[in-house]
């Protein structure tokens, strides 16, 4: 059916998305703000700072005055009194005598104000009563004249907000402009042409024999000592144990400083009951946090490195591989267990958040073995089939949506807690398409 | 009057495809004045539509336009072939699901627009249920 302009389009699933011109518009509106804001900004910095620097630096002349007073000048502003250095000077152009209060070219101006008076009268410092110094003056007009020139930092140093604002907005508009009247299609067609020039593949572009398959590199490059790959683990006990010592250290270190007090007030005979009630739940999941850090130290250092090696790589649906298994540490295990995982995974925006939900869809055991004992430089190795299913997704990565395959390893040590490794592989799509069935 | 529409058929009456295997068809325009076509796109591309954000890739796109000099004849069908490749395969997973399609889009005087739109399937991954949350 045709259609023209609407402020809502079709609804898509449960949502109802607005119309893609209202909202290519208002990005427009929102980026040529962001770029008129920064180029205001830009002009006011160039007509109050840089092009008076400029002239001062490249048109003024250069002459000799005479110092005749240094001062501290102050004024209020609205976070409290600024102060600048004023130089009084005296100097004769073409037989006229002018005897004027300066500095650099933003004391002229009437600016040059800081919050440190140290600095001004340092400042001050630099020029005696009496003596003689360099000055520039504006030919056109030698009552503007400075004793200090050159560049300042912080003309540079603030241009860096309305830069920002100029090439953010710029950028936007040019790439919501370039948008503007084409289909989503074509804008793919557009973005897929483009990444084939970049100099770094993004997310989409894997190998070109499969597109969206993402690329077996990382779990291809490292080669086993039984079979012909050595499988990556995926998020290293260490970091998680990382990440608890470092909570611990955070809770603790903080509610020290109470649990101090309390005991100082005990100590002095002056118990305050009061902070030592509220101070108390603190502690104790102080407590509690370093217990379950020096059981999670002690699980990881007992549990030992597990490796995963895979007789081939990348898997197909349908064939068969071997999987070699060794897990070292100083252990008893209840159960071990060995998984072949395919979880899907979908990102999607929830007002201003990004979420990422999970869904395991397939989950195959490989390997269960009970009652195995590890002992320290001996580790539990062994061997088992691995069988993909014939029909099964490949492996698959967009900008918003995945298909992952995973071994996993799953302990159940004696009375400790269970731990879980997870070990990916890539899964390409059968040969032809077919499922072999 | 009768709405413009795009009426998509493929040869053969296929409607499952394997990778590497040549996709082809044609496109009609019904109800539509040549006069009024400005343009016309033609995509075979895949989108996803599950619970992520949608993601769109384009496999193949031939855009026609009167403003560019293509002859665009709104009485006579047109055609297009490509040869499919071989990843990402059609799937239904549970809250991943991957569509593949011809999208016919026809743009038309008064900034007017016509869909047409016929998927088709890519490989015979066969369905999937989550079993486990």
């Amino acid at each position: 059916m045709a259609r023209s302009f609407r402020l809502y389009e079709k609804k898509r699933g449960n949502r109802r998305t607005g119309s893609s011109k209202l909202g290519t518009a208002g990005e427009a509106v929102f980026f040529a703000a962001l770029a008129l804001l920064g180029c205001g900004g830009l002009a006011v910095l160039f007509v109050t700072w840089v092009i008076p620097e400029w002239r001062a630096n490249h048109q003024f002349a250069r002459g000799v005055c005479t110092v005749l007073k240094t001062q501290v000048g102050e004024k209020q502003g609205d976070d409290g009194t600024l102060y600048r250095p004023e130089v009084q000077i005296e100097y004769e152009i073409d037989g006229v005598t002018y005897r004027v209060s300066t500095y650099d070219i933003h004391t002229v101006r009437g600016d040059g104000y800081g919050t440190d008076r140290d600095d001004a009268e340092a400042m001050c410092g630099r020029f005696d009563q009496g003596e003689e110094y360099v000055v520039y003056y504006d030919p056109s007009d030698p009552y503007v004249a400075v004793v200090i020139w050159g560049s300042s930092w912080r003309v540079w140093l603030s241009m860096i907000v309305p830069v920002s604002l100029v090439l953010i907005g710029g950028g936007g508009l040019v790439y919501t402009l370039a948008g503007w009247g084409k289909s989503a299609e074509r804008r793919a067609a557009i973005v897929q042409q483009a990444a084939q020039f970049a100099p770094f593949s993004g997310n989409g572009a894997s190998k070109p024999d499969f597109p969206y398959v993402p690329v077996p590199t990382n779990i291809t490059n490292s080669p086993g000592t039984k079979l012909a790959f050595r499988l990556p683990v995926v998020g290293s006990p260490a970091w998680a144990l990382s990440a608890w010592l470092v909570a611990c250290l955070l809770w603790n270190g903080l509610v020290s400083v109470f649990v101090v007090i309390v005991i100082g007030s005990f100590v002095e005979g002056h118990p305050d009951w009061l902070l030592a009630i509220f101070t108390l739940p603190f502690a104790l999941l102080g407590i509690g946090l370093i217990a379950f850090f020096v059981r999670q130290l002690l699980v990881t250092t007992g549990v030992g490195p597990t490796l995963v090696e895979v007789s081939d790589q990348p898997l197909q649906p349908g064939k068969r591989y071997r999987l070699f298994l060794s897990q070292t540490g100083r252990l008893k295990l209840d159960r071990l267990e060995l998984l072949l995982v395919c979880d899907e995974g979908a990102t999607f925006r929830h007002g201003t958040d990004a979420r990422t939900e999970t869904r395991r869809v397939y989950e195959q055991p490989l390997l269960c073995r009970d009652g195995v004992e590890v002992t320290g430089g001996v580790p539990f190795q062994t061997e088992c089939e691995l069988a993909v299913p014939a029909g099964a997704m490949h492996s698959f990565k967009s900008g918003h949506n995945e298909v992952t395959w995973r071994i996993l390893v799953k302990g159940s040590p004696a009375r400790w807690p269970d731990f879980e490794r997870s070990f990916p592989v890539i899964v390409y799509p059968s040969v032809n398409g077919k499922s072999d069935r | 009057m009768t709405e413009p529409s795009v009426t998509i058929r493929f040869d053969g009456n296929g409607r499952a495809y394997q990778p590497g295997e040549t996709l082809s068809g044609e496109y009609r325009l019904d109800s539509v004045r040549r006069e009024d076509v400005k343009a016309v796109e033609v995509s075979v591309l895949w989108h996803t539509d599950g619970k992520g954000d949608e993601d769109l890739a384009v496999h193949d796109f031939r855009r026609l336009s009167a403003e560019d000099g293509d002859w665009i004849d709104a009485r006579s069908p047109g055609r297009f072939r490509t040869v499919l490749p071989k990843s990402p395969l059609s799937y239904q997973g549970a809250i991943v699901k991957l569509q593949w399609c011809v999208r016919v889009r026809v743009f038309l005087a008064r900034d007017r627009e016509v869909v047409g739109e016929r998927p088709f399937q890519l490989g015979d991954v066969p369905a999937t249920g989550a079993r486990e949350s």
